[in-house]
């Protein structure tokens, strides 16, 4: 693999390259209509581009060259430089010479702006009005134009996203190819089969690579936002970057744009304190937020910290009251990150109610809905004077997940690894009745334990399990974990982990919202897997 | 419907015919037009689907299409006459403008083809059927035998089953 800075290398001389293509197509038309304002201001927002894209990677003569022909453009757009012959051919020079030297990148010299070009465009820049100073001709030592086309091609993320989906296809049809052929005992076709495995795998990890983006590349448009939002509420904000390099799909990013610049809103809206109060609490005057990204073997994780005043429980607790959620006494139960998971429900908001005071949660179900959808997680952690941090645990690529296989009656079911948290046998008789529900204490936790057969074979809202009802001894449950919430699921048979590549359930049974999805084994068996989050919501409306 | 016109073009000088695909449900014949239908096949191995009606007997990979597959004797609520039960049943695959969706028939459907004045639009009588009216587009008439024309179209977008829930 290239390392980073040489991939940095090559989409920056592919980017430059192309605004050079671009300024040489402005130029010449602009020669033709010497009026036409778009087309210089488009000109000058190239250069400009250039120059900070340049100056960023450490290209400074190129920054340089490129600063003063925006500087010259400037001047023309402002009326205050004729577009006069002279001035043409210097600025035309002065392009050709930024093609050199961004082709010059790759060569084995680096090539030097030529001072005569570098004279003639301070002359045309600083001398105004006084035309008396001679414009040098440029001795140019570049021959013959070279035409060459980029190394680097713009594609379509729907074109990747068609080809993502039949290689995910591809694996399906593989998986069913190699349990024929174990089947069938053949030699040859195990060989033909074996590397088949090896050619799709690598096929597979080839297309994600290719749909992977930096974390950066979200990441490095905060500072302005920031900034921004800060002058808007009159706040200080030191903001902090870190993880830039994490790579992730580029679909997942997008996805999540709009909930990061939610919360990083809320943060700065609501978390930061305003300079005085920050100093009554013996905090810098300045607010502080940090932004980060690190990688977990397939998950990204991204963190958004603020040492803001944090989120008071008991605000939240007393919202949930009121908002009808749970009775006062159901609430002294619950554990710290049980109450902060209700910001994550529609509708519960402490904003509306306590401006002042607290004031998180606006729309905050609508940020868990986009992770949902990506099979991602959120947590919320939270401590009253301290601050706040959202951590959104992320898949690194959208077609294959890993998944837990477990069977109920005849069927086969998968739950993402994203959703499970522990697998455990347990006897029945350590099983208690709550009303109409099963719990168990494990591991020092109360979780609510839901048979999956009475689950599927009856209404939910008349779903009642007793312990009689449970058929052995011990019972298999998968401890599954959304919003914060435990849910312990009683299944027949647990399986086996495996990558799964999830399909969508086509229509009319898309409806149906306990399954997140359907995926083929390599047995050819429909499996269908469950949605945790639909799930957990069932239990947690009951409670 | 295109495929109709196509037909009418090349026999100009014959009256106008309707291509059927005809199968059994409960003890009566009923058909589809064949342009509505995408295949027949064997029904292959039906994952049941908790928390749907028990007229959708769950999803079957067919080609690599994950479809849905559903009974019309349960859906229109046919008797079935006790006896013995088939060996295979067989499975329409139907189509519909974004999705395709499965239906079990019992015996293996036949084709056939019906002139068009052989059937009979909308007649009254049918009020009495658990079928409702809107999915039936006519009774066909062939030799001594009665044929109801269903609309797989208008069953396929009825909102009952777009707006499937548990």
């Amino acid at each position: 693999m290239k390392s980073r800075d040489q991939e940095y290398k090559e989409i920056f001389i592919a980017e430059a390259l192309e605004y050079f293509d671009a300024l040489n197509r402005h130029i010449s038309e602009l020669e033709k209509n010497p009026e036409d304002e778009q087309l210089l201001a488009e000109i000058f927002r190239l250069l400009h581009n250039l120059k900070a894209n340049a100056k960023a990677i450490g290209y400074t003569t190129i920054g340089d060259v490129s600063h003063k022909l925006e500087t010259a453009f400037g001047l023309i757009r402002n009326k205050e430089l004729s577009f006069t012959d002279e001035v043409v051919t210097v600025l035309f020079d002065g392009i050709d010479m930024l093609g050199e030297m961004i082709s010059g990148i790759d060569g084995p010299n680096e090539v030097e702006p030529s001072p005569a070009l570098l004279r003639n465009l301070d002359i045309i820049v600083n001398t105004l009005s006084d035309n008396t100073t001679e414009l040098s001709k440029v001795q140019k030592y570049y021959t013959s134009k070279n035409l060459s086309l980029s190394d680097l091609i713009y594609i379509q993320i729907k074109k990747l996203d068609h080809l993502l989906n039949l290689v995910g296809e591809l694996i399906i049809d593989r998986d069913r190819i190699l349990s024929i052929s174990k089947e069938l005992d053949n030699d040859d076709l195990k060989n033909v089969s074996a590397h088949l495995y090896r050619i799709t795998d690598e096929l597979q990890y080839s297309v994600m690579d290719a749909r992977l983006v930096n974390v950066g590349s979200l990441f490095n448009k905060f500072p302005r936002i920031v900034r921004d939002i800060a002058v808007t509420e009159k706040k200080e904000i030191n903001l902090e970057i870190s993880g830039q390099d994490i790579q992730i799909d580029r679909n997942i990013l997008q996805i999540i744009t709009d909930s990061l610049l939610h919360l990083m809103r809320n943060a700065i809206s609501h978390g930061i304190e305003k300079a005085d109060v920050r100093k009554k609490a013996k905090k810098t005057p300045h607010g502080n937020v940090t932004l980060s990204a690190q990688n977990d073997r397939d998950t990204v994780i991204l963190r958004l910290t603020d040492d803001g005043k944090g989120i008071d429980q008991e605000e939240v607790k007393r919202a949930i009251v009121q908002r009808g959620f749970l009775t006062a006494d159901a609430v002294k139960d619950l554990r710290e990150t049980e109450v902060l998971s209700y910001l994550f429900e529609p509708g519960f908001s402490l904003a509306k109610e306590v401006t002042e005071v607290s004031g998180r949660g606006v729309g905050l179900d609508v940020v868990k809905n986009a992770i949902d959808s990506i099979g991602g997680r959120i947590r919320v952690d939270s401590k009253k004077g301290e601050g706040t941090t959202f951590t959104l645990f992320l898949p690194t690529s959208i077609a294959v997940k890993g998944a837990l296989l477990c069977q109920i009656e005849e069927n086969f079911y998968a739950i993402p690894l994203m959703h499970t948290d522990s697998v455990v046998a347990w006897p029945t008789q350590e099983l208690h009745e709550v009303g109409d529900l099963l719990v168990a204490d494990i591991n020092g936790e109360t979780i609510t334990i839901v048979s999956m057969r009475e689950l599927f074979n009856n209404d939910i809202r008349e779903y009642s399990v007793k312990k009689k009802d449970l058929d052995n001894d011990v019972q298999n449950i998968i401890i599954v974990s959304y919003n914060n919430r435990k849910l312990g699921l009683i299944v027949d048979k647990l399986l086996r982990q495996q990558d799964i590549v999830i399909k969508a359930l086509a229509r009319p049974v898309n409806t149906i919202d306990i399954y997140a999805g359907v995926t083929l084994l390599g047995s050819g068996k429909v499996c269908l897997v469950l949605d945790v989050a639909a799930i957990t919501r069932y239990f947690i409306a009951r409670r | 419907m295109e495929s109709q016109s196509v037909r009418d073009k090349k026999e100009p000088n014959v009256e106008e015919r309707v291509h059927l695909i005809v199968f059994k449900l409960g003890s009566e014949e009923y058909g589809v037009r064949i342009d509505q239908v995408k295949e027949v096949t064997i029904t292959p191995e039906i994952t049941r689907m908790p928390k749907t009606p028990s007229f959708i007997k769950g999803v079957s990979n067919i080609r690599g299409d994950i479809i849905a597959i559903m009974d019309l004797e349960e859906r229109f609520r046919i008797e079935r006459p006790s006896g013995n039960p088939e060996q295979h049943t067989y499975t329409l695959v139907m189509e519909a403008k974004d999705y395709t969706m499965g239906f079990i028939v019992k015996e293996v459907p036949q084709s056939l083809t019906l002139p068009v004045s052989s059937i009979d639009k909308a007649p009254s009588f049918i009020q009495d059927l658990n079928i409702n009216e809107n999915f039936i587009e006519g009774i066909g008439k062939h030799e001594d035998r009665l044929i109801i024309v269903l609309d797989m179209y208008k069953i396929l977008t009825s909102d009952e089953i777009l707006q499937l829930k548990s």
